[in-house]
């Protein structure tokens, strides 16, 4: 089956890139000439007008918005599933607030990004969008989003009901531009029945490096011609949120420097985080190398992988599955112990004419009503703290893991060209250490380097 | 095709005069959709490759430094070379398979509309059907292809994966998918090449190697010639089964230039330095396509 080819790889996403490629071929096979059509120049420009006026008639409280009648547009990408359950949302929203009418919009994860921006260009931006937290500065710095702090003063609204690393993801010097709508972390899934099998005591928050690559080889297991029938353990080595920008952490290394100058990568650390990956498709031979995959899809939710480094949008499909898993944190790492964060915020077109209901409608997506319907679809963690550590964390078994594991998690790198930058890394890897062990992590990541800080001069 | 010859009659009766009024009126559908939906937009393209443009903030005019940094830009080269490769391998062999196909299916025999509707059947189906079956025929792990090499001890290929590979497997589906139009092309060929000619060239004892050589041939030289052109235009433009079949995306060794061309626009925010790569690719394919133009005089034969 499929590999992600989204950024986060999520199975969701996965599914709907492939039927979303549908809606890109058709557009590409159109067209017989060699230029992809741009659109026409006169639509340079956004200019997403001024600054929303911001009535002061309107809407005190968190609930009550008292403005006009408003229609307002609202973009995701996702799964059936997942729309089915923003619809349910954008439906009570509507239920309580009957003067908004909310239009959800649903494209696929690379069109999604395709639509955004051309209709962003046209000045026909959706007010509502979600916002990938990587992606996130590539926009605001281009001002299309609008900021919402003042509508935040306000009203009182407390920011400090969400998840701060997930608020602090959209926070820039010049304002708070979203809102985290939910969010993800990443752990360690096992498959319950390999474990009882092989009488061996489920993962636990004692767990480090060793103690994983031991297991993992105990738990792989071939059949009398060599061929592996098992595997240890599996993970997604081609999007850094999978398992190895937290192996980078762990090790004691990091992804890039905090004005986003400079890339860490390179460094002796981070190397070694990566080098535990490689070491564990190609050294000890526990987790099934990128070809294997792509023909395999998920090994552990096939049932042939005892274990896997995954994030939580992971649960729904795992459970789907008819998988016996649970759920334990990521082993420590030499220096110590991380995870990685990614929110999905909801964010407010700059341009939008009706920016009090856009706003009424994102306190909404963050309120502990809205977030247990994302809490019960089991696709990624809510992004508020009383239904994150309330409800979410008894509501399925291992929820606690993931949402203890918030306290020690690291936000995934969100900087300006961010696609452009983990292309060329990724691209290098994939080749070079994953794929096929041609080089050393160390090797790969110096040869990467100067094109990597290269597109960070460019931004 | 015949659409040179005429063209010159039509000039000699300028171009207002009876029939041609009428070929205006009926072309002028046509033109005006082709300089509304294409020639403006490939003007704009022109404008905008000289620009550092990210979609959402004014444009910046910056001369030709995009093309100046596409002609040291590794990935763009790689994804040239890929191109050309694609090129250079699916034209000729596709021609050659579709030729020889159209050759044997211009028969009398039974069940040959069946047998012809198979061979058309990849071409109306969606690239993501199509891609779908073949990433099964691929697959490292059991795939079909793997396990038929299998039975005759051949090791298990990383189709997809192995760089080496990749690009070969990638030109083998495409060959297949695209390989109906070209033999109904190629039949209709065959099927307006006058019997009697054939039938003279059998008289006058020459046989079947014979009169493919010096009858067949010859006269399907203007069909070649077209298939040709749409094959080498359609190859360097080659982007859905890179899309599709490449996973989770091209690598070095399966990138293409139209690939290249999205990325850049739609992923990095690099509208500009997309159009010039456009363009790169625009002035590539039309001086590749003039070079074929002019060697038609030298080996195709009009009637």
């Amino acid at each position: 089956m499929f590999t992600g080819r989204s950024e986060p790889g999520g199975t969701g996403r996965r599914l709907a890139a492939l039927i979303g490629a549908t809606a890109i071929l058709a557009s590409a096979c159109g067209g017989t000439t060699a230029t992809p059509s741009t659109g026409a120049p006169s639509t340079s420009a956004a200019a997403p007008a001024s600054q929303p006026a911001t009535s002061p008639s309107a809407a005190p409280s968190d609930a009550g918005y008292t403005g006009p009648e408003a229609t307002i547009s609202y973009s995701i990408w996702g799964d059936p599933q997942e729309i089915k359950n923003q619809q349910a949302i954008v439906d009570a929203f509507h239920a309580k607030v009957p003067q908004i009418t909310v239009k959800v919009t649903v494209s696929d994860w690379e069109p999604y990004w395709d639509k955004l921006q051309t209709s962003i260009a046209g000045g026909d931006a959706p007010d509502v969008f979600a916002m990938d937290g990587p992606l996130f500065p590539d926009y605001q710095t281009r001002d299309v989003l609008l900021d919402l702090k003042p509508l935040i003063q306000r009203d009182g609204y407390d920011l400090g009901q969400l998840a701060d690393q997930a608020v602090a993801d959209f926070t820039t010097p010049d304002g708070q531009f979203g809102l985290p709508r939910d969010l993800n972390v990443v752990a360690l899934y096992y498959n319950k029945k390999m474990f009882d099998t092989a009488g061996i005591p489920y993962p636990d928050d004692t767990w480090d490096w060793d103690k994983l690559v031991a297991v993992a080889k105990q738990l792989t297991l071939k059949d009398a011609s060599g061929k592996t029938t098992q595997w240890g353990f599996y993970t997604e080595s081609t999007d850094m949120e999978n398992f190895w920008s937290e192996l980078v952490w762990q090790s004691g290394g990091d992804i890039i420097s905090a004005d986003h100058k400079t890339s860490l990568v390179a460094s002796d650390q981070a190397a070694a985080g990566l080098q535990f990956l490689q070491d564990l498709i190609w050294k000890h031979k526990v987790m099934p190398d990128a070809a294997i995959t792509d023909a395999l899809g998920d090994a552990f939710e096939q049932g042939q992988a005892a274990m896997e480094a995954n994030g939580s949008w992971l649960v729904a499909t795992h459970l789907a599955a008819g998988l016996d898993f649970g759920i334990a944190p990521l082993p420590k790492g030499p220096a110590g112990r991380a995870t990685s964060i990614n929110p999905t915020g909801a964010v407010v077109y700059k341009g939008t004419k009706n920016p009090d209901a856009a706003w009424a409608f994102v306190k909404y997506l963050a309120s502990p009503e809205a977030q247990t319907k994302i809490m019960e679809l089991k696709a990624s963690l809510p992004a508020n703290k009383d239904v994150l550590n309330g409800p979410f964390a008894t509501s399925f078994d291992g929820a606690k893991v993931l949402a203890d594991a918030i306290a020690y998690a690291r936000i995934k790198p969100s900087f300006k060209g961010y696609n452009d930058w983990t292309t060329e890394l990724q691209t290098e890897l994939d080749a070079n250490v994953f794929t096929e062990p041609k080089k050393t992590a160390k090797q790969a990541l110096t040869d990467v380097l100067p094109k990597l800080d290269a597109i960070l001069a460019s931004q | 095709m015949t659409a040179v010859r005429r063209s010159a009659r039509w000039r000699a009766g300028g171009p207002l005069a009876g029939e041609g009024r009428w070929a205006a009126f009926f072309l002028a559908p046509t033109l005006l959709g082709l300089a509304v939906l294409s020639a403006g937009p490939i003007l704009a393209t022109l404008a905008i490759s000289l620009t550092r443009w990210d979609l959402l903030t004014a444009p910046k005019v910056v001369g030709l430094d995009n093309y100046l940094a596409l002609l040291s830009d590794d990935r763009f080269q790689k994804a040239l070379r890929n191109t050309f490769f694609y090129t250079a391998v699916s034209v000729p062999v596709g021609l050659t398979i579709a030729l020889g196909l159209a050759l044997a299916l211009n028969a009398r025999i039974r069940g040959i509309a069946f047998i012809r509707t198979a061979y058309f059947l990849p071409v109306v189906t969606s690239t993501i059907a199509i891609a779908l079956v073949w990433q099964w025929i691929y697959s490292a792990d059991s795939g079909l292809l793997n396990q038929v090499l299998g039975v005759f001890g051949i090791p298990a290929q990383k189709w997809l994966s192995n760089p080496t590979l990749a690009m070969p497997s990638i030109i083998a589906m495409s060959i297949w998918q695209g390989l109906g139009v070209n033999v109904i092309i190629f039949l209709a060929g065959l099927q307006a090449i006058p019997a009697d000619l054939l039938d003279a060239a059998s008289v006058d004892g020459a046989g079947a190697r014979a009169r493919f050589r010096h009858v067949t041939l010859p006269l399907l030289t203007p069909t070649i010639f077209f298939t040709g052109v749409l094959s080498l235009i359609g190859s360097f433009q080659v982007f859905d089964q890179i899309f599709v079949l490449a996973k989770p995306k091209p690598t070095e060794a399966t990138i293409t230039v139209v690939y290249f061309i999205y990325e850049n626009g739609f992923k990095f925010f690099k509208m500009g330095y997309a159009s010039a790569a456009s363009w790169i690719l625009f002035l590539i394919v039309a001086a590749f396509t003039a070079v074929y133009f002019w060697s038609q005089s030298r080996w195709v034969h009009y009637q």
